[in-house]
């Protein structure tokens, strides 16, 4: 029992990192009705653009790698708004689709290019704190991570309900025309929501990274799956859903290869998502009558 | 300053007649130079390209009439891929190319033998005749798939069975083994099941169990904590760099210190160090290659003056290129009969008994693999430094 109970608090606390790339695919989907498909790499993308930093500085302290990689995210989401929405027709839902798969491509491409494919050692914060609870462990920079996530979430709520920004978002989202006649700049408001996105993957980026512990390519298309998973499980749009649905995902495939190994893992957490699709399309926080 | 003139273009058409009567012999070759194990290309086609500049400023190879062809070296990319392997293979084949060197990938080696030619001289077989001489793909056995697969890597087999059977003489107080295995990458995946655990067995250790991850796995935790549970003596990790990282990463944070770390043979190379070098100190890995010597050494310089790094899977490369040019000049190429030469190229390779190497002789089997020296480096500091020569 102490088993499960470790390897599910293991995964809930890593499922944080998932929660944090379910976040911004459900933002970006929230407020255009399009899949950012280039956000999960573009996060990785991020973070390696932090350790730049540590080439200017050795010896600089993660928190200052972490800034690097927020910032950096945030110039990446425009230049992903820029390549893949701003020039493309938005009435063609496969349109941006593509455009989002060729830029996670390119961004991939471009991180093994400049790093030979090579994994890079990523700097931690509270990587050696083990909280002990009884028996149980937990690992210090996943609570980070965890917290961050929280605090993540509270910021985009605060922003989508707080600001005019966020008042302006929420009326692109649901009714964009009649956003544009009140004199809303519906450019300008897609672009700050691929900015604030991307800064949120930077960290996003910076805090697997770190968790990990190193940085590889091969991170992009894993996280990309999971994040769509999550997104989907939490329901399109809906920031706690995303939260929940990326700790709930990471708890599940934890106590699953626990009981079921590695190999199946992932064939039960697609199951997880099949069950959703078919049970609760709308994801967590849909209405029950939400289907068709 | 009109004879001046002359005199530069009479000598410019000179010089164009002379080029015009070099012959070339091309070598391609062939790997990941996209995607996470890019640096796997890169490294081989720098060793391929400083081989081919050393061979040719020695006067490059003799052909069967008594006159000198220079080595002209191309390198394709298969981005890790069985598909795009083989489709590059047949577009070698296609080409004036006498031989193919790659790939990278055993999950690309392994398919892209099948649609070689089985058995020579098969006419019922119509297989593709044409040689590929493997430098990295690693997985144990692939070449007796095809009569035209040749590979000069090196022998898990024997390199592991060495370091078990060392650990164990030297080692006394070493007695039981753990498991920490890539699952889904073919190299990783066959070395663990099929070389470490057997020949740490056949060396009296008790293998008392194992964990699996994936190659992009994030999280280890509940792998180490069974590993933790087990408290061998000896850990034995086949991973590649980034999964074996993250492993090792975790098995700090949970205070995971075994006696002994053994590594995955790739894996003795500088993206380890670059992920991980804290974690890794003190793990021995079995190589072929170290430069130790004054080849090797000459090896790894020229090598990096082409951008590439020499490790045991890139100095394989600049192995195969000098094996390839004897062969050559053996068998009497004549650079004009291009199936022909391949064939001589084919039935060369098939009759060598040993090749040198940068870290002296490798024996060839019958099976047309390599038995290679070797030697045990250590993660020391931040480069990999030799712990033992058991040859």
């Amino acid at each position: 029992m102490l088993d499960v109970l470790q390897a599910a608090s293991d995964g809930l606390l890593f499922g944080a990192t998932y929660a944090l790339i379910g976040i911004g695919f459900t933002l970006v989907f929230g407020v255009m009705h399009k899949i950012n498909m280039a956000y999960a790499a573009a996060s990785v993308g991020g973070a390696y653009a932090g350790l730049l930093v540590l080439q200017v500085a050795a010896g600089a302290p993660p928190w200052l790698v972490f800034l690097a990689a927020f910032a950096a995210g945030g110039l990446l989401g425009w230049l992903v708004y820029l390549a893949c929405f701003h020039f493309i027709p938005l009435a063609n839902p496969l349109a941006t689709l593509m455009s989002t798969v060729g830029m996670l491509l390119l961004i991939d491409e471009v991180i093994v290019h400049a790093t030979e494919g090579m994994p890079l050692s990523y700097p931690a914060m509270f990587d050696d704190v083990m909280l002990r609870a009884g028996e149980l462990t937990l690992r210090g920079d996943l609570l980070l991570v965890f917290g961050i996530s929280v605090l993540a979430m509270i910021a985009l709520l605060l922003l989508l309900y707080r600001t005019r920004l966020g008042l302006a978002t929420r009326a692109v989202s649901q009714q964009p025309v009649a956003a544009q006649l009140c004199g809303i700049r519906l450019v300008r408001v897609n672009a700050l929501t691929f900015v604030v996105t991307g800064l949120l993957g930077g960290l996003a980026g910076a805090l697997i990274g770190a968790s990990v512990g190193a940085l590889s390519p091969l991170l992009t298309t894993p996280l990309t799956v999971k994040g769509l998973i999550v997104t989907v499980i939490g329901g399109l749009g809906s920031i706690p859903g995303a939260i929940i649905a990326g700790l709930l995902v990471g708890g599940f495939e934890s106590v699953l290869q626990m009981f079921r190994g590695v190999t199946e893992r992932d064939l039960y957490v697609m199951l997880l998502l099949f069950v959703f699709l078919i049970f609760r399309p709308g994801g967590i926080f849909a209405g029950s009558a939400s289907r068709d | 300053m009109k004879k001046q003139l002359a005199f530069a273009i009479a000598l410019a058409f000179a010089a164009s007649g002379a080029m015009a009567q070099e012959k070339t012999i091309r070598i391609s070759g062939f790997g990941a130079k996209s995607g996470p194990v890019r640096s796997f290309g890169v490294n081989s086609e720098a060793a391929m390209l400083a081989a081919a500049d050393v061979i040719n400023k020695a006067g490059g190879v003799k052909l069967a009439d008594g006159s000198k062809a220079k080595i002209v070296v191309d390198f394709f990319d298969d981005r890790c891929n069985a598909e795009e392997g083989i489709s590059v293979v047949r577009r070698i084949a296609g080409s004036d190319a006498l031989v193919a060197v790659g790939p990278t990938c055993s999950n690309v080696a392994e398919p892209l033998f099948g649609i070689l030619q089985k058995k020579v001289g098969d006419a019922s077989d119509s297989g593709l005749q044409f040689p590929v001489f493997t430098d990295v793909a690693i997985k144990v056995g692939l070449a007796r798939i095809s009569e035209w697969a040749f590979r000069n890597v090196p022998n898990e087999m024997t390199m592991y069975s060495s370091v078990f059977y060392w650990l164990s003489t030297t080692r006394p107080d070493l007695k039981t083994v753990y498991g920490g295995v890539e699952e889904d990458f073919a190299h990783s995946r066959a070395t663990w099941h099929v070389v470490m655990k057997n020949r740490a067995q056949a060396n009296n250790f008790n293998v008392v169990g194992e964990s699996k991850w994936l190659l992009a796995d994030t999280n280890f935790a509940t792998q180490v904590r069974e590993m933790k549970k087990a408290n061998a003596d000896v850990i034995a990790i086949s991973a590649h760099p980034f999964s074996m990282c993250g492993a090792l990463k975790e098995m700090a944070r949970q205070g995971v210190k075994p006696k002994v770390l053994v590594g995955l043979t790739s894996s003795s190379s500088l993206e380890t160090l670059q992920g991980c070098a804290k974690q890794a100190q003190g793990m021995i890995i079995p190589t072929s290659f170290a430069p130790v010597n004054k080849d090797g050494k000459f090896a790894a310089q020229t090598t990096a003056k082409f951008k590439g790094a020499a490790d045991l899977h890139s100095m394989a490369a600049w192995e195969n290129m000098f094996i390839l040019k004897n062969v050559m000049e053996s068998e009497g190429i004549t650079g004009k009969d291009l199936q022909g030469d391949r064939r001589k190229i084919r039935d060369g390779l098939a009759k060598l008994k040993t090749t040198a190497g940068l870290m002296g002789v490798t024996k060839r089997t019958d099976d047309r693999e390599a038995d290679k020296p070797y030697l045990f480096v250590q993660a020391k500091g931040n480069e990999w430094v030799v712990l033992h020569n058991p040859l």
